[in-house]
């Protein structure tokens, strides 16, 4: 058993990272990135926060989107669950709300870290 | 036929093997004949497609590359430059969907007919680990093209153990090959798609016709025969063969004239597409899972649709023991009427699935 049980990830997780310029998230739009190998995504909502959650799905594990149809919110394609956007579900069969994780703005650049 | 006729090679193996006793044997081999007989050449369909799949899957493995920066162009050769790679591609996509649809009618058609009772009731066991082995040839090649689609239903389909007490997260882990879908996933399944799966599934075949050919077949409950049996060979392997013409008609006609597509690569940074679903043979977990609230009395929605499922194969699994009025060649409408709904059900998801949003 132990020889077909996955070895441990050797690299060290990271608490925080710079992301990029907040000029690359467009008002009203979001951006998926990649934190400590997981897919995040970032949201620069209408009234101007980012915010920042998990991208994983806590259903079945797909990549949520952000969708501005309707009221501005995170949809998960594979079984239609629905997050606002402070993670909360609002639709469909995810058990928990999408994982937050804290941002800041430092020298108009996204950084973010654990919560 | 004696030891001392027949050809030389004839004779030389029958000097060496029991050969005489096997050709007697089938000889001899009778099948019965009557109103519902034609159910029977489904499992042999199933078989012939079965086998479609091994030849096409040799061949796909001679150019196939298991690595999350090879797979997806390998694929795109074997479509776009290998000669026939397109053919043969699609011939081995269309076949396994014609192997499961085969499958499925072959176990609800054995099952209706209550062929599982005594003395066939290993055939039954058997016949279902086949069902569960032919599903995991479905879910481990579907990962192998390494397109969007492939992706998504992977990490759905690897994450649905997850629930399960105890041993769900070392369960998902060991599927995956670690934290996320990535390469040791794609050579998991790889492995387990040419290697670990195709040994198991010749023996379980084998040990299925190894059955079949002691107990022969079963004639269902309260039917009258009232027509000679016909011998097995050659008269019912020449309708066999027919039926296999007829799904190599079918099979090719799919493959030439409706491709099997390839998607996009997969991006494990992009949003699962609009529309995703798996095969349609997992419709019927896949809108379950759909349905499931996410919390119905305190359990989670996905544990309970995983208990329903578990529960279900389980019973499926022991239906001959259960149906105790059927191997007393009694009527047993309880579980012809459990069958029927189970019908309606998966062809109900399935539609629906690919109805709705």
């Amino acid at each position: 058993m132990k020889f077909i049980t996955p070895r441990k990830n050797a690299v060290a997780a990271v608490e925080s990272l710079r992301l990029g310029s907040i000029s690359e998230i467009a008002s009203n739009s979001a951006k998926i990135y990649r934190f400590n190998k997981e897919p995040i995504i970032v949201v620069h909502t209408e009234t101007g926060q980012f915010k920042a959650f998990s991208a994983r799905c806590t259903h079945l594990g797909c990549v949520v989107q952000y969708t501005t149809e309707g009221i501005p919110r995170f949809k998960c394609n594979c079984h239609q669950s629905e997050f606002d956007l402070n993670g909360n579900n609002i639709a469909g069969p995810a058990p928990l709300p999408l994982p937050p994780l804290r941002v800041t703005l430092q020298d108009s650049s996204i950084v973010v870290s654990k919560v | 036929m004696k030891s001392d006729s027949g050809s030389g090679l004839y004779k030389w193996l029958d000097e060496r093997l029991p050969v005489r006793e096997v050709v007697d044997y089938l000889s001899k081999k009778v099948v019965p004949r009557h109103k519902h007989s034609f159910w029977y050449y489904l499992g042999g369909l199933t078989l012939f497609f079965f086998v479609i799949q091994i030849i096409t899957g040799l061949l796909l493995s001679i150019y196939y590359k298991p690595s999350p920066d090879e797979a997806y162009e390998s694929v795109r050769t074997i479509v776009n430059e290998v000669p026939f790679g397109w053919l043969i591609r699609s011939l081995h996509s269309w076949a396994a969907n014609l192997m499961v649809g085969a499958l499925f009618i072959h176990m609800f058609s054995v099952f209706l007919m209550k062929s599982y009772r005594k003395p066939r009731e290993l055939m039954w066991v058997s016949g279902v680990l086949l069902l569960f082995l032919i599903l995991g040839f479905g879910f481990t090649g579907y990962l192998l093209p390494w397109d969007t689609m492939a992706y998504f239903a992977t990490l759905i389909g690897t994450e649905i153990p997850k629930t399960v007490p105890i041993i769900g997260d070392w369960g998902v882990s060991l599927l995956k090959g670690g934290d996320e879908i990535g390469a040791e996933t794609l050579t998991r399944m790889y492995s387990i798609h040419i290697i670990i799966l195709p040994l198991i599934t010749i023996m379980a075949v084998s040990f299925h016709l190894l059955v079949n050919q002691v107990l022969g077949s079963s004639v269902p409950i309260g039917t009258v025969v009232k027509q000679p049996p016909i011998r097995f060979f050659p008269n019912f392997l020449y309708r066999d063969v027919i039926s296999w013409t007829i799904g190599l008609i079918a099979l090719l006609g799919l493959a030439i004239l409706l491709p099997w597509g390839l998607g996009e690569k997969a991006d494990p940074l992009a949003s699962a597409p609009v529309g995703i679903k798996p095969e349609w043979y997992f419709l019927p977990l896949f809108q379950s899972l759909k349905f499931a609230p996410s919390n119905i009395f305190g359990i989670s929605g996905e544990l309970l649709t995983n208990l329903l499922v578990g529960v279900l194969s389980i019973v499926w699994l022991s239906i001959p023991f259960l149906d105790r009025k059927a191997s007393r060649e009694e009527q047993s409408p309880l579980f012809t009427t459990f069958g029927i709904l189970l019908i309606l059900y998966l062809l109900v998801t399935i539609t629906m699935a690919y109805t709705t949003a």
